[in-house]
């Protein structure tokens, strides 16, 4: 009878709320540049990552905006819904709505999920 | 120095939704080495190569993914999938870094070794060599084949290419005339293909065939058959050793040298698509229908990255930390 191999513990699994890629393991910071620029770095590069800030600003200030709205959702397949949006997730792959109307009835709570959302539109 | 025989304990890594398809390890980092998986459930995952830990997720494919591959340094990760598409991603960040457009179904992608050209190949029978440093031109394409190519990897250098595909042919490209400069025919469609560039060995499966060639003269150099169908096999960096997995769920390891099989290892809960050995060869892991991925030792019973070498005496400390994991896995 052999007996088996010890392990000290299992492989670690995904998070379930995450895409992982973790920015404070070691690899991520030695292998990418932290936002202070240095003075090597272009104007065109902060002119850039400036209106990356302000668009990613203004998603963000959306989202609150829409938060508790009715909002209308066109999705791939031609498919077009009505929600109220409630929040999305940190990585901002689903989106937490009541209400939902589709084709089969009203469904009361929902999840949306991103990747099959191409826009979104509310009254302000 | 482990004088009592052990049992293989496989380490298995959860994540995927449905079937592992393909899964490839890059070099040795200062960050250790790296581990892809491609799924059909259309979301690769990075893993540290020695643990299996999960890393990250790349998210952005629409379909299936069929393909997915590291650069040398880990730094990039690209994958082939059923939408269409092959995409370039940051390995650190996991970000999408490039998508690029194909008429069909995407099975292969391969890196050149200084990262800067991307090899893709797919259903519409044409390979293409695509410049990373000029996304937006047109990539150079390599016709010839005529059915879907499967697998499609750089060799000698980068300046040549082979491709296997359903049209039953391996065929080797010059990759500056794309001419065939050689083609190798079967009877039965290639399953799988691995490259090794130390001492040019291609190894290829088909059928219940594990045959090693000569990766220029595409010379056969051995072949052994197992006992079921093939779908992967990869030939151990200090070539001692092969791997094969395939139809029968079990993973065989054999003798390179004696073609002598030595184990057997049961585990998977369905049939094995894809296995390759680690860069250091301490460990293989293995792809499967049943939707996980299984990391083996080489040495059994040797302590390296999870596996820990527990003396007799050792056993039956009470304060001891190891964890024994049961014959019988119970899976969530």
């Amino acid at each position: 009878m052999k007996t088996p191999v010890s392990v000290l513990r299992l492989p670690r699994g995904p998070d379930p709320n995450s895409r992982g890629f973790d920015p404070s393991s070691p690899r991520f910071l030695a292998l990418c540049p932290t936002s202070v620029p240095s003075s090597s770095s272009s104007s065109s590069d902060e002119e850039e990552q400036r209106l990356r800030a302000e668009l990613r600003e203004r998603f963000l200030r959306t989202l609150l905006l829409m938060t508790g709205k009715r909002v209308r959702f066109d999705m791939h397949e031609h498919v077009r819904v009505h929600a109220r949006f409630g929040a999305s997730d940190i990585d901002v792959l689903n989106l937490q709505v009541s209400d939902l109307e589709t084709p089969l009835g009203v469904q009361r709570e929902a999840l949306l999920r991103c990747q099959d959302v191409i826009a979104c539109s509310f009254e302000v | 120095m482990v004088s009592m025989a052990m049992r293989q304990t496989p380490l298995t890594c959860s994540g995927h939704t449905r079937p592992v398809v393909d899964l490839a390890f890059s070099g040795i980092t200062p960050y250790g080495y790296f581990l892809i998986s491609a799924c059909k459930d259309g979301k690769p995952m990075l893993r540290q190569g020695d643990t299996g830990d999960w890393i990250g997720t790349f998210l952005g494919h629409k379909g299936a993914v069929w393909g997915a591959t590291l650069n040398k340094e880990a730094t990039k990760a690209a994958t082939a999938a059923a939408d269409f598409t092959a995409k370039v991603w940051d390995a650190v960040t996991g970000d999408e870094v490039l998508t690029l457009a194909h008429k069909h179904i995407v099975k292969s992608v391969n890196f050149t070794e200084d990262s800067n050209y991307l090899l893709t190949g797919g259903n519409d029978k044409v390979l293409r060599i695509y410049d990373l440093g000029k996304p937006e031109a047109e990539p150079q394409e390599i016709a010839g084949h005529t059915s879907a190519i499967k697998k499609a990897l750089w060799c000698n250098n980068d300046q040549q290419i082979l491709s296997a595909a359903d049209d039953k042919t391996i065929r080797l490209w010059d990759k500056n005339t794309k001419e065939a400069v050689k083609t190798l025919s079967f009877d039965a469609s290639v399953s799988s293909m691995e490259y090794i560039p130390d001492g040019e060995i291609l190894v290829i499966t088909y059928g219940r065939t594990v045959a090693f060639h000569n990766a220029q003269s595409l010379d056969l150099i051995k072949s052994v058959d197992a006992p079921a169908s093939i779908h992967s096999a990869s030939l151990h960096p200090e070539k001692d050793f092969f791997v094969a997995g395939g139809d029968d769920f079990k993973l065989y390891k054999y003798d390179y040298t004696t073609k002598e099989e030595l184990e057997s290892y049961k585990g998977h809960f369905g049939p094995v698509h894809c296995v390759r050995f680690s860069p250091d060869g301490e460990l293989y892991a293995s792809g499967s229908e049943d939707g996980t991925l299984r990391l083996w030792q080489t040495a059994v019973g040797k302590t390296y990255g999870l596996w820990k070498c527990v003396l007799p005496e050792e056993l039956s400390l009470e304060n001891s930390e190891a964890l024994y994991c049961p014959p019988a896995e119970i899976k969530a």
